[in-house]
C-alpha cells in the first residue's frame, strides 16, 4: 500500500474514535425546562422563556412579588397573548420548581386559601 | 486607430463627468430625526416620570429591562449615577423640548456626552418602540419618583 494511503486511512480511524469518544450533548436546564412547558402547551423561544422564569424567581426573592398571585399576573403580562390562566400558573411552578425550588411554598400557601 | 482612440478618451470624459456629477448630487449622509426616531413618540409624550417608565418596564418587558439593568452595573459607579441623572433631567423637560434633543442626538454625535461614557446609557428609554409602547401604556400606575426601581440584584 502506499504510504500516503496508508497515512489516509490512519487519519480516518483516528478521526472515528475521536467522535466515538466524544461524550452525548447533555441536556442543560433550560431545555428541559423548555420540554416541560412544551408538556403544557407553552412555546416560544428557550431563552426568553428561561429568563422569565428566573426573573420570576428573581422577583420573589426581592419581594418585588409578594405572593403567587403576584407571579402569576407578572407570568401573563408576558407571556405570548392567548396563554391561558392555567398555563401561567403552569409556568409558575415549572419556573420555581427548576430555577428557585426554595420559592415553592408560596404556590401551596395561596392553595390553602 | 486614432479614431478608436479619440472615441476611448471621449467615453472616459463622460464617463468621469457621471461620475462626479453623481457624487456631487448625492448629499451629505443625512440622519435627521423622525417623530419615532432616535426617541420613540410615546417617549417624548408621556406625562410619565423615568422612574415611572422604568417600573413599566420592568414588569413589561422583564428580559429588556434585566439586560439593561446587568450592563449598567458594569459601569463605574459615577457612570451609573450620571445616566439615572441624566434620564431624570430628560423626563423633566416639555414634549417639544424633548422632541427638539431627539434631533439633536440624531443629528450631533457629541449631542450627548453620556453617550460617550456608557453607548446604552438610555436603552431601556429610547431604543425600542414595542418595549416604549407597553411601558407607557402603564406608566401612570406606578408612583412617581420611586428611586428603588434603579437598585436591582444582577449576578
Amino acid at each position: 500500500m502506499l504510504p500516503q494511503v496508508r497515512g489516509l486511512l490512519w487519519a480516518l480511524v483516528l478521526a472515528v474514535v475521536v467522535l466515538l469518544a466524544a461524550a452525548p450533548a447533555r441536556a442543560d436546564v433550560d431545555s428541559d425546562f423548555a420540554t416541560q412547558l412544551h408538556g403544557y402547551g407553552i412555546y416560544g423561544p428557550r431563552d426568553y422563556n428561561a429568563w422569565l422564569g428566573k426573573i420570576t424567581c428573581k422577583r420573589l426573592a426581592t419581594r418585588l412579588d409578594r405572593n403567587a398571585f403576584d407571579s402569576a399576573k407578572f407570568l401573563s403580562t408576558n407571556l405570548p397573548r392567548g396563554t391561558t390562566t392555567q398555563q401561567a400558573w403552569q409556568f409558575l411552578d415549572a419556573a420555581l420548581a427548576t430555577y428557585c425550588p426554595e420559592q415553592l411554598s408560596v404556590i401551596s400557601a395561596v392553595a390553602t386559601h | 486607430m486614432l479614431r478608436t482612440v479619440s472615441t476611448l478618451v471621449r467615453t472616459s470624459i463622460a464617463l468621469g463627468a457621471c461620475v462626479v456629477a453623481a457624487v456631487m448630487w448625492c448629499g451629505p449622509a443625512g440622519a435627521d430625526s423622525t417623530d419615532d426616531y432616535p426617541i420613540p413618540k410615546r417617549i417624548w409624550q408621556t406625562s410619565c416620570d423615568a422612574e415611572q417608565v422604568l417600573a413599566a418596564v420592568r414588569d413589561t418587558s422583564p428580559v429588556y429591562y434585566e439586560r439593561y439593568m446587568i450592563d449598567k452595573s458594569n459601569r463605574p459607579a459615577d457612570v451609573q449615577q450620571a445616566a439615572v441623572d441624566r434620564i431624570n433631567w430628560f423626563f423633566s423637560l416639555t414634549p417639544a423640548a424633548r422632541r427638539a434633543y431627539s434631533e439633536e442626538v440624531a443629528t450631533n454625535i457629541y449631542g450627548e456626552p453620556m453617550a460617550q461614557r456608557w453607548g446604552n446609557w438610555a436603552k431601556a428609554f429610547f431604543n425600542n418602540k414595542g418595549v416604549a409602547a407597553r411601558a407607557t401604556d402603564v406608566c401612570l400606575n406606578y408612583p412617581r419618583g420611586d428611586m428603588s426601581v434603579w437598585d436591582w440584584p444582577v449576578r
